[in-house]
């Protein structure tokens, strides 16, 4: 009886430990504001060609079961996702074709709420232009909604229907949007992106990402 | 009993503090920054990658039948006026072999991006442990990659991968050595870089070295890389 009652301690604390590690604050201090639709509509893509980390809490904490077909195997790489995306058309832009690629950040606290990978983006519309991106992904709100859901028993109810990721950089280092080529090149901007969750029950593919990229030309000098 | 309670909840907040503590997080294997220090300012730093094995292998794109020339991992995207963009995900290495990142080279055409015979690529370099580089170049010629239609369904052929454009070379530079006449691109560009680059600036010229032609068609080579870089330059 005793070892029971101590054994069942022993797990409320683990479970409160983590309820309190997880609900941290500074999780929405960290998250930046999204863009204003109208000047920049959310692209959704699905994410399936790909090679690296699969983007999960088990992959940002370093106990991911490795996928020989799909991780990269080089010593220097394992903690590192690459893979093509084609940005569908709308609202005035054609389909791009873009390469991300996603780095755990080293820089990962848990204390402060931060479990996310750096994330460089390389997009091109054909006869248009292209830019190159950067920004901070952070998964703890993620992370901590879905461990509240299991907590309930799997309730689906209170889980987000997207969750923006873009977050402050814990290095405190630059993140957005620089125009390379055709007629984007000086461009500067933002950039967001929102991870929509799987339905438990839907055998249906949907988007799983959302891209959104704020830009403006660069200013004109006067002569 | 309830004392033994209050203790296990205690040590069970405990363990929490302490896993949130010291949990061992990802971090990225670094091997030592090839650098050289230029006597007039500036760094150069080279890098490699080698054709066709550093190629990233998508996993649902290995297929038998496939020519020796076409390339595995490409992606091409190509509108109804022709305009095409095609994206090639490599492993990247530094000088003494060592690979150290991952690069991407996607190349455009069309419109407002390179005159016609021309396209504009950009390299998207990235060694976990240091950060990243982008780079943006007009190339001397159209060096995006074609799909063609074989028995076996649609394969991407990147130019380089066929001996057919080694016929009178051994070594080509594609970046340009004169601005486009059109669109805005220009000889290569490091148009910014993150975390250990924040704040280099400069040029960069890309080259391929061939090693060897198979007899089947199909060529062996290396990219090279080639920065020169400056804070604020």
């Amino acid at each position: 009886m005793r070892a029971l009652v101590g054994v069942l301690g022993l797990l409320l604390g683990i479970l409160v430990g983590a309820c309190l590690v997880l609900a941290n604050p500074l999780a929405w201090f960290n998250g930046l504001p999204p863009l204003p639709a109208e000047l920049a509509p959310v692209k959704a893509y699905r994410s399936d060609d790909y090679r690296g980390i699969e983007a999960g809490v088990a992959a940002l904490l370093g106990v991911g079961r490795r996928d020989r077909n799909v991780a990269l195997m080089d010593p220097a790489l394992p903690h590192v996702r690459i893979g093509i995306v084609v940005l569908p058309a709308g609202e005035g832009m054609p389909a791009a074709l873009a390469v991300k690629v996603s780095a755990i950040a080293e820089e990962n606290s848990l204390w402060r709420a931060q479990l996310g990978t750096h994330d460089y983006w390389n997009i091109f519309w054909p006869g248009e232009g292209s830019v190159f991106a950067s920004g901070y992904s952070n998964f703890w709100g993620v992370t901590r909604d879905a461990f509240f859901a299991a907590a309930r028993g799997g309730d689906q109810e209170f889980v987000a229907t997207e969750w923006p990721v873009s977050a402050l950089s814990p290095l405190g280092a630059w993140t957005g949007v620089t125009g390379a080529a055709g007629r984007y090149a000086g461009f500067t901007g933002e950039i967001r992106e929102l991870l929509y969750p799987a339905p438990p029950d839907s055998t249906k593919k949907g988007p799983d990402w959302g891209i959104a990229l704020k830009v403006n030309p660069p200013p004109v000098t006067p002569h | 009993m309830k004392r033994l309670f209050g203790v296990a909840f205690v040590a069970g907040l405990l363990v929490v503090a302490l896993a949130t503590t010291f949990w061992p997080l990802p971090k990225h294997l670094r091997y030592r920054s090839l650098i050289t220090v230029l006597p007039d300012g500036g760094r150069q730093e080279d890098f490699m990658v080698r054709w066709p094995e550093d190629r990233i292998r998508l996993p649902d794109k290995e297929r038998s039948g496939r020519p020796a020339v076409a390339a595995i991992g490409v992606a091409v995207l190509e509108d109804s006026a022709g305009r095409r963009a095609s994206a090639e995900l490599f492993r990247l290495r530094d000088t003494e072999d060592n690979i150290i990142g991952v690069a991407s080279r996607v190349a455009g055409t069309g419109g407002a991006i390179a005159d016609p015979g021309r396209s504009a690529s950009n390299w998207l370099l990235v060694i976990p442990s240091r950060g990243a580089l982008f780079l943006a170049q007009t190339d001397v010629l159209d060096t995006t990659v074609r799909e063609q239609i074989t028995a076996d369904g649609n394969v991407a052929v990147p130019p380089a991968q066929a001996a057919a454009f080694w016929t009178d070379r051994s070594r080509f530079r594609v970046t340009a050595t004169n601005p486009a006449t059109t669109g805005s691109a220009t000889t290569g560009k490091v148009l910014r870089g993150t975390s250990e680059f924040a704040g280099l600036k400069g040029s960069f010229t890309e080259t391929l070295d061939l090693e060897e032609v198979n007899a089947d068609g199909s060529t062996r080579g290396r990219i090279l890389l080639s920065t020169l870089t400056a804070v604020g330059n």
